[in-house]
């Protein structure tokens, strides 16, 4: 029966995942059956499907890592190229002892631990994992991780909202600042709209910094969010002062970029509710853009309307310490309908990278990892101010990781002449803020060499002179 | 577990407890600029630094390895946790998801730059169109509950296109998994619960009672959470079209049916697909996932953007060694609903299912079958063994049929009366015999519920032994089960005091 299907002739390929192929029939006929149609009688003929799919034939293991490899191979990795590009998401190096563990089974072949008594090991690295966050931000609580920086600011501000619903003078009405990434406001709009929440616009100054009228606004609604470095890579000052202007009843929601931890004021220690934030450049390879992790932390009033799962720790019946899920009541599979958010499965996997990385680096090589990122951005704004055909708009304030580039004609177009000349030049800000057509955001990390600074220093030069001059490419 | 010993000598390993010297983890390159001369603002310096152990590589090597010692993933052993589809993960897809040309790639990169994942991402839309019937698919949705979220807000926006604002109201089965309500919910829909039938299956004189022009959608999984085909799917599907609403395919069970029928056969209008079940994404002790949701074209203009469109290459495409015939581009449909992720979802994922899928191609079908064959060899085994041992009377089926597809729920009441061994002991009690126990207490529906997936790539000979092993443990002396685990590395977890005494962090005051 399904030999015919299988064509089990010398030569054709067949599947090598499933241990009963040709024992089917021995199995049916233990059920007194006789084929594997036997199996699908139940699904009534109106809806069976009667062809075969219309589907490529199996390939070996050799087969598809060839495809793979092929496909794949074409795609150009930032690490092929002198790479400026970060927009969020950083190439830093992640150790390989952090890849080698990952790929422990016991950890990657795991489901949600459910059982506590055989997920002792998970369930304590992530308990560990909230302790690194929780540190990490300043706050007293942290979860174990939501899908992205994007969905973490969402669920805050919707947090936020249940929270300070009843009490605040706007209700049902969160500020978020008018510089996010379009992308990012999205994701934003689609979790909030539901609730039937308002969104408004923080107003930043010329400088980055948040403008105080703005801010006033703000006060007495559930919620504001801000960035901090903000999308452009500036660093606010002012940001101590925030809480102190929107009261105790409007959440101050604060995301960051991980690294920078290192040597930024964590945000808890500046009056931060809830700090939220991608995870990924703590462990994670940027994969294009996913499986990344958010963070998720908050002070205790904050805790109970918190999304996501978190670890506690408890006792055993022989009074041994152990670890367990905990404050699930919040939770979907719990609460159904009324629950605090509908994540289930999150990212566990990449926030386990995460705490692997962080355990590695310790206080000081976060610190470190921190100046280096620190480093190569400065150096590299030095660099592009010596070159007179182009503007630095930001260039005496403060920055982490990235900073605007002002050309004499577009982002896109000089973009493709880097790229002629093995640069992957940074961002065209444009697909975010349409008016700016252009502005580079160019962006270094830890990985960027002091020689990359000077062949875009170098090659800048030559593209902005020439469109300075006129001279068509 | 054998492996017991700490990385401190002792029996036990705390992260928190490696205090070292200063610097003492993996060492970096020297800032390319002198830290003295790094500018920040005075009021935003980190004032103390963040209370994180120090390890050296060989601690922490050994601190992970020892954790890891404490887990169990499908890769330790037998893992029939009902409604996750715990099949083997083959490990050429963590081969191929470590291929710079994906780990290394930036989402901002244009689209000449990423030709070659954009075949993979086009391949995979097409491939999962074709095994539900969809028309559209997107693959940014990141998890399935993601996916059921962003398919009803693309039916909201289908009804606020249309004018038809009153449509306020979510029907969802009682059995239904709680993330329905939940993404229902949270899109701003009210929800109307419907009680099942006898017999566990969908009751459509409960549905008919409830639809009507406030009806937005029905969300449903079929085979259903007892593991049961329902039957009347079709007509489920035409009550609610007649009354102007839509229908929405919950694929957590979509394991089961893969070649053998579809949701676009049953009647469904919209389906998300659980990459990290039926694809085979590792699920990494909770995740990451990726839900994909597929639609049919009356709702394809409202999918999250972008989603990849390919046309016959034009001379002036600028040319990669991955393009045969086609230019791959991204399309951003015309009413989209904006974005669920920021990026375009768990690429990493997605490249592990376009694995995952050419091991299997069009033999998806076999798979399917192979999944129902384990499932209902299983099921017939369990109550062959219980009947020759005369234990039969100590549980029933969770549905009565003759026949499930990829998972099947018995009920343990009869032996919950008798002795007081409820699905939790019998649980704890396959803990000890080395196995991960199934779901229980789910569907809410059956009383004292275990739901057993064996998925297809479990042996015969694997399915045999369980089926003693969990017969035997029907018979065990009922305080030996409430005792159980004992050969865990913890017993049971008193999830009541950790409630209570909330120590969500290390507490370092206490040092």
């Amino acid at each position: 029966m399904s030999g015919t299907r299988w064509g089990i002739v010398g030569g054709v390929t067949m599947v090598d995942q499933l241990p009963n192929l040709g024992r089917e029939m021995e199995m049916l006929s233990v059920m007194g059956m006789s084929s594997m149609d036997d199996l699908f009688s139940d699904i009534p003929e109106g809806v069976r499907m009667d062809s075969d799919l219309p589907l490529r034939p199996p390939q070996t293991e050799e087969e598809i890592l060839a495809d793979a490899r092929r496909l794949l191979g074409a795609n150009v990795a930032l690490g092929e190229r002198v790479n400026f590009l970060g927009a969020g998401l950083y190439r830093n190096h992640v150790p390989a002892a952090v890849f080698q563990l990952i790929n422990r089974g016991e950890f990657l072949t795991a489901y949600t631990p459910y059982q506590p008594e055989v997920s002792q090991g998970m369930l304590q690295a992530m308990w560990e994992f909230q302790t690194l966050i929780s540190e990490l931000v300043g706050l007293e609580v942290a979860n174990l991780s939501v899908y992205d920086g994007s969905t973490a600011a969402a669920e805050a501000l919707t947090c936020a909202v249940r929270i300070h619903g009843r009490k605040a003078t706007q209700k049902d009405t969160i500020y978020v600042s008018d510089m996010l990434p379009p992308s990012r406001l999205s994701v934003i709009q689609n979790y909030t709209q539901g609730g039937g929440i308002t969104i408004r616009s923080l107003a930043h100054n010329s400088d980055g910094s948040l403008d105080l009228d703005s801010l006033k606004e703000a006060a007495g609604s559930c919620g504001i969010y801000v960035e901090q470095p903000n999308p452009l890579g500036l660093i606010d000052g002012g940001l101590s002062s925030v809480k102190e202007i929107i009261g105790e009843n409007t959440a101050f929601i604060v995301g960051v970029s991980v690294t920078s931890l290192g040597m930024l004021e964590a945000p808890g220690n500046y009056g931060a509710d809830i700090v939220v934030g991608e995870g990924q450049a703590l462990g994670s390879p940027i994969t294009y853009g996913g499986p990344l992790y958010g963070i998720f932390a908050c002070s205790k009033a904050y805790l109970r309307q918190m999304p996501g799962r978190i670890v506690g720790r408890s006792v055993d019946v022989d009074g041994k310490e152990a670890f367990c899920l905990t404050l699930s009541t919040r939770e979907q599979h719990i609460r159904r309908h009324r629950a605090t958010s509908n994540i289930c499965t999150n990212e566990t996997l990449i926030a386990l990278m995460g705490a692997m990385h962080m355990s590695l680096l310790g206080p000081e090589g976060l610190k470190h990892l921190a100046c280096r990122n620190m480093a190569a951005m400065q150096m590299a704004k030095e660099k592009l101010s010596e070159v007179e055909t182009i503007a630095l708009p930001h260039a005496e304030l403060f920055h982490y990781n990235e900073f605007v580039v002002e050309l004499p004609g577009s982002a896109s177009e000089c973009l493709i002449y880097l790229e002629s000349n093995g640069l992957i030049g940074g961002f065209d800000l444009s697909a975010w803020y349409p008016g700016r057509k252009n502005w580079l955001l160019v962006t270094c990390t830890d990985q960027t060499r002091a020689a990359e600074i000077e062949l875009l220093a170098a090659h800048l030069a030559v593209w902005s002179s020439s469109k300075a001059q006129g001279v068509v490419q | 577990m054998v492996f017991q010993q700490g990385t401190g000598g002792g029996s036990v390993s705390h992260l928190f407890e490696h205090y070292g010297a200063e610097g003492k983890g993996y060492s970096q390159p020297e800032p390319i600029l002198s830290v003295d001369s790094l500018r920040l603002p005075d009021s935003m310096k980190r004032s103390s630094a963040p209370r994180w152990p120090r390890l050296s590589e060989p601690e922490m090597v050994r601190h992970y390895t020892w954790l890891s010692n404490r887990n169990f993933g499908i890769d330790t052993g037998f893992y029939p946790l009902g409604s996750c589809t715990m099949k083997h993960n083959p490990r050429v897809n963590e081969v191929i998801a470590q291929i710079p040309g994906i780990a290394d790639l930036h989402p901002l990169q244009p689209e000449h730059q990423i030709q070659g994942l954009l075949a993979i991402f086009h391949e995979m839309q097409e491939m999962l169109g074709i095994c539900s019937g969809m028309d559209s698919v997107t693959l940014q949705p990141v998890a399935g509950a993601q996916g059921e979220f962003t398919a009803i807000r693309c039916i909201q926006e289908y009804f606020r296109a249309r004018g038809e604002l009153g449509r306020t109201k979510v029907i969802v089965p009682d059995s239904a998994h709680g993330t329905n309500p939940a993404s229902a919910a949270m899109a701003g829909f009210e929800i109307v619960e419907i009680p099942s039938a006898e017999d566990g299956r969908l009751d459509l004189d409960a549905l008919r009672a409830v639809v009507g022009d406030d009806t937005a959608a029905m969300m449903i999984t079929n085979p259903s959470t007892l593991g049961v085909f329902e039957p009347e799917i079709a007509e489920a599907a035409n009550i609610v079209h007649e009354a102007g609403g839509q229908m929405y395919y919950d694929g957590a069970n979509f394991n089961a049916i893969l070649g053998r029928t579809s949701p676009g056969l049953m009647g469904f209008d919209a389906v998300h697909y659980n990459l990290h079940k039926t694809f085979s994404q590792p699920h990494g002790g909770g995740g990451p996932g990726s839900g994909p949701i597929g639609v049919r074209s009356h709702l394809a203009e409202f999918l999250p953007s972008p989603i990849v469109k390919r046309r016959p290459v034009m001379p002036q495409d600028r040319l990669t060694n991955a393009n045969g015939e086609w230019w791959y581009q991204w399309h951003f449909p015309a009413n989209s609903i904006g974005k669920v992720q920021q990026w375009h979802g768990n690429a990493g994922a997605v490249i592990r299912s376009w694995a995952f899928y050419r091991r299997y191609g069009r033999e998806l079908k076999t798979m399917s079958e192979h999944a129902v064959l384990n499932a209902n060899y299983l099921r017939y085994m369990i109550q062959n063994i219980a009947v020759e041992r005369g234990l039969d009377h100590l549980f029933c089926d969770g549905a009565p049929v003759d026949l499930v597809k990829h998972e099947f729920t018995l009920s343990l009441a009869p032996l919950k009366e008798k002795s007081g061994v409820g699905a939790m002991d019998i649980a704890k009690g396959l803990l000890d015999r080395g196995y991960m126990a199934p779901t229980v207490y789910f569907p809410l529906i059956v009383p004292e519920c275990v739901m057993i997936e064996p998925t297809e790539t479990e042996s015969k000979e694997v399915l045999d032994l369980f089926a003693e092993r969990f017969v035997d443990i029907l018979a065990e002396d009922p305080e030996v089960l409430h005792q159980a685990p004992t050969t865990t590395p913890v017993r049971r977890v008193d999830e009541v005091y950790a409630a209570r005494n909330l120590t969500l962090a290390h507490p370092f005051e206490e040092e």
